[in-house]
């Protein structure tokens, strides 16, 4: 059965490449000290904001807590599974890419599973925390149903996010280096999903639920956890957000494909 | 059926022509042409089972890029490959599984894993059973010498060391084809010689078919009989090593050390091609004259000290070709 195999591979490849990252312990630890040191530097500065004006478009201290951890908890398990895509131009740029064209498996897959990037404790450390302490000051009701829900959501979130990454990447099969793209698109797109996107211009919010869906990773599927409006939008969009996960990341497979198809026969 | 059928092949590269200067590169930042470079221009040839076959030419001669076409890594413009029955490009993971891939610059193995992990990788990806496993491994462990250094991670094997390592690690699931891309680059003389055993080995015992691309000409001499020479695209010459080696190994060179170097030297039959103090170099073609005929010939004018004739190796016969192109022997 081929997809048993592939996640039996998966599996191997996934823990040789957690052990490969683990030679290099002190690097390991500063990375995680560093993401919690960043993101709860966002978080305070978020406090300082409220602290003035109390409401950012209707949205309070601990609802826009609650919209950023949902953001960095997805952004987690997204740089677990996809961040090695984000050095896929090095790899072209060096000739070391060939090696996944010369093995039976599929390239896709042999590229996202040599590296799986453990060092995300930090965003699940800060996540975790802003999600517990949110929720006892909002008493927010986890029901089971509310508990799968987010669930779907994460995954949705990693989909779309971890869809971008390898869209982004994809590029380099064209430009050769694709780094430039990744802060043209990935970083703007993931910053704006730290505030509320109702405190946005239109336009910008229409780009981010239709064109590059950030707004379901967080904001639209908040709504509805925290049952709060979404001025132009119905308020039910959120519940959508696993199905655009699923959508958006197969259409980046897609491309990502394509962009393979023109490295085959261009081979620079 | 030959297990590997080029015909025609073709592969043409679109290059962005980058302009000189500051004000050439904001130019071609809005508007870039392309050159058109024929990286491959019309190669054809037949290699059998268990032949081992040295694919030379110079840099840039488009060696990589047969190669890369061969391994389904690139598609070609034109022309047909079929490896093993396969074409390669349009049934890439199933040529893999007939394949292996040596590319002597860039390791294929897990960088900062212990090395026998990446053979435990392999044996998943290419789904190796257990059994052969075992019997592939024992084998590699002796003849490799891999024991000495299975448990230390790749970054830190020396080259000779992580050469062995790809080779064993390229040969896991016994593909009938083997290409070695540049296999004793940077390898020291007591490496070379281990490798090239190597290679010999399982080139027999397996009847593996080998591809090789190499700079080293000594490698081509002890390793194969055939040879596929190509420049600028196309191919030179494709035949035996024996008998490119008759034809241009004829011209002998002798090298004399003469007491009274002043006085002039003249030779019938040979030509001085170089002086340096006492010494003189005579070049002859050995089927117009031998070389004791030209010793007794400047004996008479002259007292020799020392001497010595050198055979010309194939590296030199490989740049004349290069420089007087290759025109078949007009009888043989």
């Amino acid at each position: 059965m081929a997809v048993a195999k592939y996640i039996g591979l998966y599996f191997k490849l996934v823990s040789a490449g957690i052990r490969a990252q683990l030679q290099y312990r002190f690097a390991f630890v500063m990375r995680i000290v560093g993401m919690v040191t960043a993101y709860t530097g966002t978080a305070v500065t978020m406090w300082v904001m409220l602290y003035q004006f109390q409401t950012l478009g209707d949205w309070n201290f601990y609802e826009m807590l609650f919209l950023f951890a949902l953001s960095i908890l997805s952004w987690g398990f997204c740089i677990i599974l996809f961040f090695h895509f984000r050095s896929l131009d090095t790899y072209i740029l060096n000739g070391t890419f060939d090696r996944f064209l010369v093995r039976p498996i599929n390239p896709f897959f042999h590229f996202m599973a040599m590296k799986f990037d453990v060092a995300s404790f930090g965003q699940f450390l800060f996540s975790i925390i802003a999600f517990v302490w949110v929720s006892l000051e909002l008493q927010i009701d986890w029901s089971i149903g509310k508990i799968l829900f987010l669930l779907a959501v994460i995954v949705g979130g990693v989909l779309i996010q971890g869809g971008l990454l390898v869209i982004i990447s994809a590029f380099a099969f064209w430009t050769t280096k694709s780094e430039q793209f990744y802060w043209v698109a990935m970083y703007p797109a993931r910053n704006l999903t730290y505030y509320p996107l109702v405190i946005y211009p239109k336009f910008i919010q229409w780009v981010t639920a239709f064109v590059i869906p950030f707004g379901f990773v967080n904001y639209f599927p908040t709504t509805v956890i925290l049952e709060k409006e979404t001025p132009f939008f119905p308020d039910y969009i959120g519940y959508f957000s696993p199905v655009v996960g699923v959508i958006f990341f197969v259409i980046s497979y897609l491309i990502w494909m394509l962009g393979l198809r023109r490295y085959k026969s261009t081979g620079s | 059926m030959s297990i590997i059928e080029v015909n025609g092949l073709q592969k043409e590269f679109l290059i962005a022509k980058r302009e000189t200067g500051f004000m050439g590169a904001l130019r071609s930042l809005v508007k870039r042409e392309f050159i058109k470079k024929e990286a491959v221009k019309d190669i054809s040839f037949t290699i059998e089972k268990g032949e081992m076959v040295g694919y030379i030419g110079p840099n840039g001669a488009g060696k990589s890029t047969t190669i890369k076409m061969l391994t389904g890594i690139l598609v070609p413009s034109a022309g047909n490959v079929l490896v093993n029955g396969i074409i390669p490009y349009e049934n890439r993971q199933e040529n893999a599984k007939n394949i292996g891939v040596v590319f002597g610059q860039r390791t294929q193995l897990w960088w900062d894993l212990p090395t026998i992990e990446s053979f435990e990788l392999l044996k998943a990806i290419y789904r190796v059973p257990d059994q052969r496993y075992k019997e592939n491994m024992d084998i590699f462990k002796e003849i490799l010498g891999l024991d000495e250094f299975l448990n230390t991670p790749v970054r830190q094997l020396s080259l000779g060391q992580r050469m062995r390592a790809d080779i064993g690690a390229s040969l896991l699931h016994d593909p009938p084809i083997l290409f070695l891309d540049e296999p004793t680059i940077g390898l020291d003389v007591v490496a070379k010689e281990k490798m090239r055993t190597f290679i010999q080995e399982i080139n027999r015992e397996r009847n593996v078919t080998v591809i090789l691309t190499t700079h080293d000409m000594e490698d081509i001499e002890k390793l194969c009989k055939r040879m596929v020479l190509i420049d600028h695209g196309q191919k030179v010459y494709d035949g035996e090593i024996l008998a490119v080696k008759e034809r241009f190994g004829k011209m002998r060179t002798l090298v004399v050390d003469l007491e009274e170097a002043q006085k002039p030297l003249y030779v019938s039959g040979g030509e001085i091609c170089k002086q340096e103090g006492n010494r003189r170099w005579i070049r002859f073609n050995r089927d117009e004259i031998s070389a004791s005929e030209l010793i007794t010939q400047i004996s008479q004018t002259h007292n020799i000290t020392d001497l010595t004739v050198e055979e010309p190796d194939i590296e030199s016969i490989i740049s004349r070709i290069y420089q007087e192109g290759f025109t078949e022997p007009q009888f043989v």
